[in-house]
């Protein structure tokens, strides 16, 4: 039983397909890389998985259970947790509450939720900024902030929408690391970026998409050389 | 022959409405917020014919340019002041953008009541009319004078906006700048002139149809509340930002008032209004992605 | 800002105790009814302003309408005894019932809403509320009002301790909430929605149940003020009567406690004040919100806040340590 699997999955935004036919599956304690041109589609495919649009044809499923039908709320207690690509925290909330909603709304006992808490925002280098604002931070704190809420819940899926882009490489390792730190711990992770470069080395298998379809699914490197993936992306990327 | 009086006097009325609800809309396209101070510059306009042609004892067509003039102001004196720092930059964390325009704008229309209530009284003046000629008939149907002469200044007023919108260069930097402001101010139109030209078209044009309306409606404090509230109607009807939108949801909504009042209800025909916002609202496909989005 | 300072107390953050404290001994030092009266109409605009800022200040609804559960309240127990002699003591639980499930279905239909289309929805929902119950003569003889009764005979100096424990009553409630689970939620979905759901918060749920709490606040504020004015009359709805309740939190500060506490006695007052040399008191009102917006959106509380923040220098850096200086 695959963790997550998308099976002809379609979507269409106003009359443009953006999405043709996206199957692909996601096993237990992976750590997948969705790349892709942009507009091919990823954050999309993102969304419908985690309940934000319908889609109009196919299913997602988690753990063989159908979620697409399902509201953010709902899939996020499944286990499943996600950042978008402007992180979105809560401004007038502190560091810590921020860390705390997801704790509070899966029903995380709210000691066993400081503790991770502690651990957590330490090892992100947020910690001396625990009951500081939101509104405070940097640009490279709030996602980091974004980045740790993720993992309040102990979730068994993580979904990273761009947790490379428009960050300082310093910010860029603690993400790094953290991820290969939970996900040696086995949670799973499918990451959507842009750069080849951490992608190359971060994922162990890579899914490529354009034009709303699969064109390669398999090891980093077999895809990387894969002519249809340099065609379609590569050529603009590196 | 009764269903098309009703059907022609609705019509006549939307044209009024669609007049007060397009600068609603346009302030909306380009700076995606609402406008509750917007029923005020209707006020001001209204005011400003009665009160100039009582004052002045001239032709009251002289006071049409003066009331488009006086709403013209005051919206320009609102952008300049209290609208401005929400695209420049705005910053604090206290208060979130959409949450300022809402209490700021709301602000300002419970100002601009009052004051007229402190400065001029809450009595109501009447203004006088463009045409003294009582019943005119117009083929079969029998019309107001000023309301037929009134009726025909609002439709040239709406073709001139029509026009100017599609084809003049300002025109065309008002529909850039409701599309994508940072693109448009990419390349190179200057946002804040863009700004300013809308709130003194949306003042002006909400004015000229407070001071055409004023012999029937009168000139109060509180008289700009209902035309606001209809034309927030109208704008979520017509597609908010969208002018044609706004002319036919206008339209639409005079005449489903004209037959709604006899057919219906007298007394509760503005309740329709109301309901129809709501359904429209709770109905209407908004989101983050552009379709309807998913209930949270 | 800290936002978990102001949770320490155990009912009630200091500063409402000590609002609270002060209010207790006023009927002492104000001794004409007159003056007594104008606190008894501070206390019920306090219960609608803190019933609005819990709406729009802490979940981030701008609605428009706390005036119109007002008048729901008002006009259920109005209506009930005028026309079945039934007691304010049953009328008016009833009234809060009446606006908490009405304010239940308002916010339904505001679900799917962003920002301004909420306050629009607001306004045109408090107009069909208005319209409607002006227009029902049979029922609520429309403009003329309806007689009611007072409460039992209470005086002036009563009725302000039966509004005070309202108000308490009201505000404890509020800061229970808010320092909730519920309380994270609510603030949560106010910052973002989106984030709010993706993290677990079933927003929906949550918005309903404030839009509910607070209009039953509103309720019962309407509920008491009838049976002190003695009249059920639709000008206890209008949209003026709405923007004096904002006027209130917006200038006392919104989402803090004691902004909408403050601010309804500084705006009464204040009203007051202007009344007596002949100003219309929601002009000068209307320009304090723009200027707070404007310049202080923290309002008269806020900046208070701001200004006793103190520097922060990190001790050791633990969770722990943090939770402890901001209180449980």
């Amino acid at each position: 039983m695959s963790l997550l699997r998308f099976d002809g999955v379609k979507k269409q935004f106003m009359g443009r397909t953006v999405l043709a036919d996206i199957s692909f599956a996601v096993e237990p304690g992976e750590l997948v890389g969705l790349i892709g041109p942009n507009g091919a589609g990823k954050t999309t495919m993102l969304n419908i998985m985690t309940g934000y649009l319908p889609l109009d044809g196919g299913a997602v499923y988690f753990q063989d259970r159908r979620i697409d039908n399902l509201k953010p709320f709902q899939i996020s207690r499944l286990g499943i947790r996600r950042t978008f690509q402007l992180s979105k925290n809560f401004p007038r909330l502190s560091v810590l509450d921020n860390c705390l909603v997801a704790s509070e709304a899966a029903g995380v006992p709210r000691d066993v939720a400081l503790q991770r808490a502690e651990e957590i925002l330490a090892d992100l280098t947020l910690l001396r900024l625990a009951d500081r604002p939101a509104a405070e931070l940097s640009g490279g704190q709030q996602k980091l902030l974004e980045f740790a809420s993720c993992f309040m819940t102990d979730p068994q899926l993580v979904c990273l929408d761009e947790p490379f882009s428009a960050v300082h490489p310093d910010i860029k390792r603690i993400i790094f690391e953290y991820i290969q730190k939970r996900n040696a711990g086995g949670t799973t992770f499918l990451v959507i970026d842009h750069d080849v470069a951490i992608m190359r080395e971060l994922c162990r298998r890579l899914v490529a998409s354009s034009a709303g379809r699969i064109i390669a699914d398999g090891p980093t490197q077999e895809v990387l050389q894969n002519p249809k993936v340099v065609d379609a992306y590569l050529v603009s990327e590196v | 022959m009764f269903n098309l009086e009703l059907f022609i006097n609705g019509i006549m009325t939307g044209a009024f409405y669609a007049v007060i609800a397009i600068g609603l809309t346009l302030i909306f396209g380009i700076l995606k917020l609402v406008n509750f101070a917007h029923g005020e510059y209707y006020m001001v306009g209204a005011y400003a014919y009665t009160l100039f042609a009582a004052a002045t004892g001239l032709s009251p067509w002289l006071g049409l340019p003066v009331a488009v003039a006086a709403g013209a102001a005051i919206a320009l004196v609102m952008e300049r002041l209290l609208m401005r720092p929400l695209y420049q930059g705005y910053t604090n964390w206290r208060m979130m953008k959409d949450e300022y325009a809402i209490i700021v704008t709301f602000g300002v229309s419970l100002f601009l009541m009052n004051l007229a209530t402190q400065v001029i009284g809450p009595e109501a003046y009447q203004g006088p009319e463009l045409l003294q000629r009582s019943r005119i008939f117009v083929g079969p149907i029998l019309l107001g004078g000023h309301r037929l002469v009134s009726f025909a200044v609002a439709a040239g007023v709406l073709l001139l906006v029509l026009l100017f919108i599609h084809y003049t260069p300002q025109g065309q930097q008002i529909q850039a700048v409701a599309q994508n402001r940072f693109g448009a101010s990419l390349a190179g139109i200057n946002t804040a002139r863009v700004s300013q030209w809308v709130f003194a078209m949306s003042g002006g044009l909400a004015a000229l149809a407070g001071g055409l309306l004023s012999p029937m409606y009168l000139a109060h404090p509180m008289v700009g509340m209902l035309p606001a509230t209809k034309s927030f109607v109208i704008v979520v009807l017509g597609g908010m930002g969208s002018v044609a939108g706004s002319l036919v949801g206008g339209l639409i909504m005079g005449v489903l008032e004209a037959f709604g009042a006899v057919y219906i209800s007298y007394q509760y025909q503005d309740v329709f209004g109301f309901i129809l916002l709501i359904l429209v609202l709770m109905l209407r496909p908004w989101g983050l992605f552009g379709e309807r989005a998913r209930e949270l | 800002m800290n936002t978990r300072r102001k949770f320490s107390g155990r009912f009630l953050d200091p500063a409402s105790t000590a609002i609270f404290a002060v209010a207790a001994v006023l009927p002492l030092l104000v001794q004409q009814p007159y003056w007594q009266g104008v606190l008894v109409v501070a206390l019920y605009y306090g219960i609608m302003a803190v019933a609005w800022n819990l709406l729009a200040g802490f979940a981030g609804q701008f609605t428009l309408s706390p005036a119109a559960f007002s008048l729901l309240g008002a006009y259920t127990s109005g209506v009930l005894n005028f026309h079945y002699g039934l007691s304010p003591a049953v009328g008016i639980p009833l009234g809060v019932l009446v606006a908490g499930l009405t304010g239940l279905l308002l916010g339904r239909i505001s679900v799917r809403m962003r920002g301004p289309y909420v306050s629009l929805t607001s306004v045109a929902f408090l107009h069909i509320v208005s319209i409607v119950i002006s227009n029902s003569y049979s029922i609520t003889r429309g403009d003329l009002g309806l007689q009611v009764p007072d409460l039992f005979g209470l005086s002036r100096v009563g009725y302000f301790y039966v509004f005070l424990a309202a108000l308490v009553l009201v505000q404890v409630l509020v800061y229970q909430l808010l320092r909730s689970r519920a309380g994270l939620f609510i603030q949560a979905l106010r910052d973002d929605e989106l984030a709010a759901a993706s993290r677990g918060v079933d927003v929906t749920r949550w918005k309903t149940v404030v839009f509910g709490i607070s209009s039953a606040m509103c309720g019962l504020a309407g509920g008491l003020y009838v049976h002190f004015i003695r009249l059920a009359s639709p000008e206890i709805g209008t949209i003026l009567q709405s923007g004096l309740v904002v006027t209130m939190a917006v200038v006392g500060g919104m989402a803090t406690l004691a902004g909408p506490l403050i601010g309804a006695f500084f705006i009464q007052v204040a009203s007051e004040a202007l009344r007596a040399i002949g100003m219309q008191h929601m002009l000068v009102f209307a320009l304090l919100v723009i200027l707070s917006v404007r310049f202080f959106p923290g309002g008269l509380w806020g900046f208070v806040e701001d200004m006793l923040r103190k520097p922060r220098v990190p001790a050791e850096p633990t969770v722990a340590a943090a939770r402890e200086r901001v209180g449980p």
